[in-house]
């Protein structure tokens, strides 16, 4: 029952950061009020008893990728004049959710067709660091090593990117 | 309750493409873009909870790598845009139109 009232909670929040973050008109708003998604996304993680990404969750994305894009929010010093004039936003807003509407409609008939399956919270290690590690590194060791090749890549090309272009010319 | 959780990830799916069709500023799609990965990460934590097998965790944590890189490589591209047009506008960035 408690852990019922904790999803309603964070479900509730997870939705309201994620409206927020579709109306509001600068970027750091939204990027705040999509901080609370995140959050809120972790918090359900825990009652799902995935006690690692919850964690990682909480340190990688709500801490990581969120200052990242802060940052740069902070970096560009966006005055309100800088913004995109959006005249029609509520309108486009209705628009596509109208497009989008078909595709949601759809995941919910599928969803509905599931069977039945208790979801409660786990006092065994499941979903601990140990558990997850084992699968990790026997049955995704070649994914893992891909992904970090990855994130390798996208280092470099950001340097490159965002590094001294007149030096290339 | 499992139908709670895949219902609550539809929805944040759908926020996140509303926003990626419909806003202009490009942080703003940027981070719908997140919102619907992490819609996905809910989708692949509750069906390893409802299987008992931590291969969704181990999906889960991969995405959340390629966000990481997305999130680098993307506010690299921001901020070189930003340098030469100084608007965050997506219409504006139309180099690719012939």
């Amino acid at each position: 029952m408690f852990a019922d009232g904790l999803f309603l909670v964070f479900a509730v929040l997870a939705v309201l950061g994620a409206v927020g973050l579709v109306l509001f008109r600068h970027p750091m708003n939204g990027a705040m009020s999509f901080v609370v998604t995140l959050i809120a996304l972790a918090g359900l993680y825990a009652l799902l008893s995935a006690k690692l990404i919850f964690a990682l969750q909480l340190i990688v994305y709500a801490g990581a990728i969120m200052s990242l894009i802060v940052f740069i929010i902070m970096f560009l010093n966006i005055q309100p004049a800088d913004l995109p004039q959006e005249e029609t936003k509520l309108l486009s807003i209705l628009g596509g959710g109208i497009v989008v509407l078909p595709i949601g409609w759809f995941l919910f008939k599928i969803v509905k067709s599931l069977p039945m399956h208790s979801v409660a919270i786990m006092g065994t290690d499941f979903g601990g660091v140990k558990e997850v590690g084992l699968v990790l590194f026997r049955d995704w060791l070649i994914p893992f090593e891909i992904v970090s090749i990855l994130l390798l890549v996208s280092l470099v090309g950001a340097v490159i990117l965002a590094g001294k272009r007149g030096t290339a010319k | 309750m499992m139908h709670c959780y895949l219902y609550l990830s539809i929805i944040l799916f759908c926020l996140g493409m509303v926003g990626v069709i419909a806003r202009r500023n490009v942080f703003t799609v940027f981070m719908s873009i997140e919102l619907m990965l992490n819609a996905a990460n809910l989708v692949f934590v509750t069906f390893a909870r409802v299987h008992e097998h931590v291969d969704g965790h181990v999906l889960a944590m991969m995405v959340m790598a390629v966000a990481a890189a997305e999130a680098a490589l993307a506010l690299a591209v921001v901020i070189l845009l930003h340098k030469h047009k100084s608007k965050l506008d997506t219409n504006v960035f139309s180099l690719l139109k012939g």
